[in-house]
């Protein structure tokens, strides 16, 4: 693997724009990583290389010029296959969208667009980001890079898989229950969900509205916030995105806040069966923190026992109203079997969409009928109430929530993770709250486990603080790169 | 034969008289090319997401305010579900538990005498875009979508089953078209589709407390055909329970052409809409100040108006009814009063000329009166030189002919033309005594008693005077040469 690709983004912006570097040549490594690799991890579901290289020269011209660059000017980066590019094909990985071309750039791609970075390609994923292991892909299965027998998680698996493997410096990804904590945590990158509202939703393909967000994919805390500060913010578009106040996400080196720092464990982690190394790995870095200083505090959620359930009817119920615009009519597959208007929704419907995806809407649909309404999705809603009220209890005796990413290690190709095994993260999605996790150890099975810490809603920054922070105590070495 | 009542409900749409569509930046003007004025959001693209008009919300509002509505505070949407292509994303917008306006009234006059219907709400929701199955009287063997009109904003407002009859139900909706028109907040033509109205009838014996199986009937294009529509149905179902059958609840399709009613669906074909609080709009609250501005904004309502009239400008009950009964004509005369130096003389004489000459003359152009021909100060200003006596009545039809062909000033062309009335004794003197002697068969009957007989002379002092001789110096004169 080329030198060039360690880079981290925050030196390489600066490298690229004082000449140091060139666009292009760091363009030409990740095309060649990728062409020599990606065979192999299948972490990428379209590349432009012809394009990006044509910027690339661009950057590399306007910075020889000395005209004004942008923050990110000549730095490339991955994107989900969820959000639009205009002009560009967007799938979602579903068979349905496969000749779909956008029509317009989401708010994040125009701040990134206007910042000077360049799309290297568009990364694998779950079908509309439906599952946790990428592999309900229409297209492909995204491998580990750490073992390529095993799943990269999901639904922003190929990020994950792109950002671990050193194909690209930092990617885009969604995260509606932990699509993008998950697959950062099994592939051993930091992954970084926002508080519901930090970031535009305008232009990602719709999961479950109540629950979306973009985040990103990098390796350092660092380039996380440095790549957060150029696509957060107000957007008249986003309704639901309205930062309470302008969060400075360029300072986060605070190595003293540690020793000021109370952090709550929830007492429910010990109801779980986790993975035993996963709790040797988390107990040894919950020691870790003590000695620098945390106060570790015992916090009592004991709603997280609902949180499957009741993330599920409220996704699902989300879920049969997005997709219901995937009907072959506008745009998309359309069968050429219908026979009748209904015959024809039914047949695009069912000629297109994978399994997971139906199961979620005949799920959704169900927990919504007149006769379900109030035992399923309205009981739920109390629930998540009940839900955030506790946690929002838990916050007065600590400033942030930590806990193992996952209570499993990923599993292989085939086999199934529990429906626990994310709930610390889908807690986050469903209070609205920020999360990230970083890299904790490497585990006896060869694979990265992570660590989760959830902040109060809009505490961003300083999430990035105690991150960055943790990331520097911790044991995992950022300069290892997956062998393949 | 037993004694039926009639209990008759109405469901009104009325689209939101706003320039952009309610959900997204699109104009809402009528027909445009099929498809040109949509976008990404009305369109239903994936990742766009609603933007809430608030002039939209204002709409309603003022509407509910002038109806005696109570304004809910808390504004929310929700989703309602069923697959259409009319609808693109196969969910309406909607609002559902909470109306923005709840328990409204309208009093309608029926044989003269008041009576109060209670409005049951006025919600906000997005109209749906149009399918088109046959061009000019060519079926298609396929259908045509035009997503122009879908998103563009409706006020749904529904009242209480209180109409006891078909006239009642005719007189509530004049009424409401009036207040609305008004109001400005919804143009409300049921003939261009700005208006449309569902209507829910049913029947029981006189006496009997319990409503019977109501039927609901859609597809009326006039207020008249809503009347018809309903005197239909009753006669029907009346004929259906005296031959000893049962009614079902049902759907029914107006046949304006055949004046019939035809079954659409049964209840058991009824759709579950699944319903769920829509997650792109966070529900917010109407700040009080909002809603005082709009209360301010509710201008003086057709019924105090024509009091108004009747009390200030001494009007008779029928021209005051007519002035305003519309808007914009009873803007018409207060302008044209205002322009008016001797207004209290004008008053009645206006409102004639208004009521009669203007009016057919534009019907008979099919033009409204915001763009007549005769301005409101022209129009003052003949009525001032019929008043001063410049010109006679009759002449004053001659000038107006001109002046509505030409827009031009009356005393422009009464000058070209040099129709003055003539006053001056001595020539009218000599025109009678000419007459006199022109028509001694008259002259001896008048004489001997036959008093009418004065009018074949006056009618040739007049022919003579081409119409200028001023009418009461001719019977004055004429009375004196007469007897003498």
């Amino acid at each position: 693997m080329d030198e060039i690709l360690t880079n981290r983004v925050e030196d390489l912006r600066i490298k690229i724009c004082s000449g140091k570097v060139k666009s292009k040549d760091i363009v030409k490594a990740c095309f060649a990583h990728i062409k020599k690799i990606d065979s192999k991890i299948k972490a990428f579901l379209k590349l432009s290389e012809e394009n990006s290289l044509n910027q690339a020269l661009q950057s590399d011209d306007k910075i020889k010029a000395g005209a004004k660059c942008g923050f990110l000017e000549g730095v490339p980066i991955g994107i989900k296959d969820n959000i639009m590019v205009k002009g560009e094909r967007m799938t979602s990985a579903s068979k349905y969208l496969e000749n779909y071309i956008s029509p317009y750039d989401a708010t994040v791609i125009e701040k990134l667009k206007a910042a000077g970075a360049i799309f290297v390609g568009r990364t694998n994923m779950d079908e509309f980001a439906m599952g946790g292991s990428t592999e309900t892909s229409a297209y492909q299965k995204t491998a580990n890079p750490w073992d390529i027998e095993r799943i990269p998680g999901g639904s922003s698996g190929g990020s994950a898989a792109a950002v671990s493997a050193g194909m690209v410096p930092f990617a885009l990804g969604s995260d509606t229950g932990g699509s993008i904590r998950q697959p950062a945590s099994f592939c051993g990158v930091v992954g970084y969900k926002p508080s519901y509202g930090l970031i535009s939703r305008y232009g990602a393909c719709a999961l479950a509205s109540s629950f979306d967000q973009i985040g990103t994919f990098s390796k350092t805390v660092k380039d996380t916030a440095l790549l957060t500060s150029i696509i957060a913010g107000k957007d008249y578009r986003d309704p639901v995105c309205e930062p309470k106040e302008w969060i400075d996400l360029h300072n986060i080196d605070d190595l003293d806040i540690l020793r000021a720092l109370k952090i709550g464990i929830p007492k429910q982690l010990l109801d779980y069966k986790t993975d035993v190394e996963i709790t040797k790995h988390f107990n040894k870095a919950v020691n870790k923190l003590k000695l620098e200083g945390v106060k570790i505090v015992e916090i009592d959620v004991p709603a997280y026992r609902y949180v499957p359930a009741l993330y599920k009817v409220i996704m699902c119920a989300e879920v049969s109203a997005n997709i219901a615009t995937f009907d072959g009519i506008r745009y998309g597959y359309r069968s050429p079997n219908g026979k009748s208007l209904n015959d024809e929704y039914a047949k695009s419907r069912a000629e297109s969409l994978g399994y997971e995806v139906k199961k979620r809407i005949l799920f959704g649909t169900y927990v919504l009928g007149a006769k379900n309404y109030y035992r399923c999705y309205h009981q739920a809603q109390r629930v998540r109430t009940l839900l955030i009220n506790q946690i929002t209890d838990a916050y007065k005796k600590c400033d942030f929530i930590f806990s193992p990413a996952t209570l499993q290690m990923p599993v292989k190709f085939g086999e199934t993770l529990s429906e626990e095994c994310d709930i610390f993260l889908i807690a986050a999605n469903l209070a609205g709250l920020p999360g990230i996790t970083v890299p904790c150890s490497f585990t006896g099975l060869g694979v990265p486990m992570g660590v989760h810490f959830m902040g109060l809603r809009f505490s961003d920054a300083k999430l990035f603080q105690v991150a960055n922070a943790f990331e520097r105590i911790s044991e995992f070495d950022v300069n290892k790169y997956p062998t393949l | 034969m037993s004694k039926y009542e009639t209990v008759v409900g109405l469901e009104v749409h009325m689209q939101i008289n706003t320039k952009s569509k309610v959900f997204c930046e699109c104009s809402t003007q009528f027909g445009l090319e099929p498809n040109s004025n949509t976008c990404v959001i009305c369109s239903s693209q994936p990742g766009a997401i609603p933007i809430l008009n608030k002039k939209a919300v204002e709409a309603i509002v003022k509407t509910g305010l002038a109806l005696n509505f109570d304004i809910n505070k808390q504004c929310t949407f929700a989703r309602k579900q069923y697959f259409y292509p009319d609808v693109a994303k196969n969910y309406q917008i909607t609002q559902l538990d909470m109306p923005l306006c709840s328990r409204g009234k309208l009093t309608i006059t029926i044989d003269g005498k008041e009576k109060v219907i209670n409005i049951t709400r006025i919600h906000l929701e997005e109209d749906a875009g149009k399918l088109v199955h046959e061009i000019g009287s060519r079926k298609l063997d396929y259908s045509l979508l035009d997503l122009n009109r879908a998103g563009i904003g409706l006020m749904e407002l529904v009242t209480e089953p209180e109409l006891r009859s078909p006239d009642e139900a005719f007189e509530f909706l004049n009424e409401l078209q009036n207040i609305v028109e008004y109001l400005g907040t919804s143009e409300c033509s049921m003939e261009e589709g700005k208006m449309r109205c569902d209507v829910n009838v049913s029947i029981r014996p006189v006496g009997q407390r319990e409503f019977g199986t109501r039927v609901e009937i859609k597809n009326m294009n006039s207020i008249s055909g809503v009347r018809d529509a309903i005197a239909y149905e009753v006669e029907r179902q009346k004929e259906v329970f005296n031959s000893g059958g049962k009614l079902v609840q049902e759907t029914r399709l107006w046949e304006a052409k055949e004046g019939i009613t035809k079954s659409m669906r049964s209840k058991e074909g009824a759709l579950d809409y699944r319903y769920f609080p829509e997650p792109d709009l966070v529900p917010f609250d109407l700040p009080d100040s909002f809603i005082e501005d709009l209360h301010k904004q509710v201008p003086e309502l057709p019924k105090a108006r024509k009091a108004r009239f009747i009390k200030d400008y001494n009007l008779s009950e029928y021209d005051a009814d007519y002035l305003t009964s519309v808007k914009m004509v009873a803007d018409y005369y207060e302008e044209a009063l205002n322009a008016s130096k001797d207004k209290k003389s004008s008053t009645k004489l206006l409102a004639n000329w208004i009521s009669t000459e203007l009016s057919a003359k534009l019907n008979a152009s099919k033009t409204c009166i915001t763009k007549s021909p005769v301005s409101s100060q022209n129009l003052t200003k003949l009525i001032s030189l019929i008043l001063d006596g410049t010109i006679s009545g009759k002449i004053a039809k001659i000038v107006f002919e001109e002046m509505y062909e030409k827009s031009s000033d009356p005393q422009k062309i009464i000058k070209e033309k040099g129709l003055t009335q003539i006053s001056d004794e001595s020539t009218i003197i000599k025109i009678c005594q000419e007459a006199i002697f022109e028509n001694p068969k008259a002259v001896a009957e008048f004489k001997s008693g036959k008093e009418r007989a004065i009018g074949a002379i006056v009618g040739l002092v007049m022919k003579k005077s081409k119409g200028q001789a001023n009418p009461q110096l001719v019977n004055k004169i004429l009375i004196e040469k007469l007897k003498d």
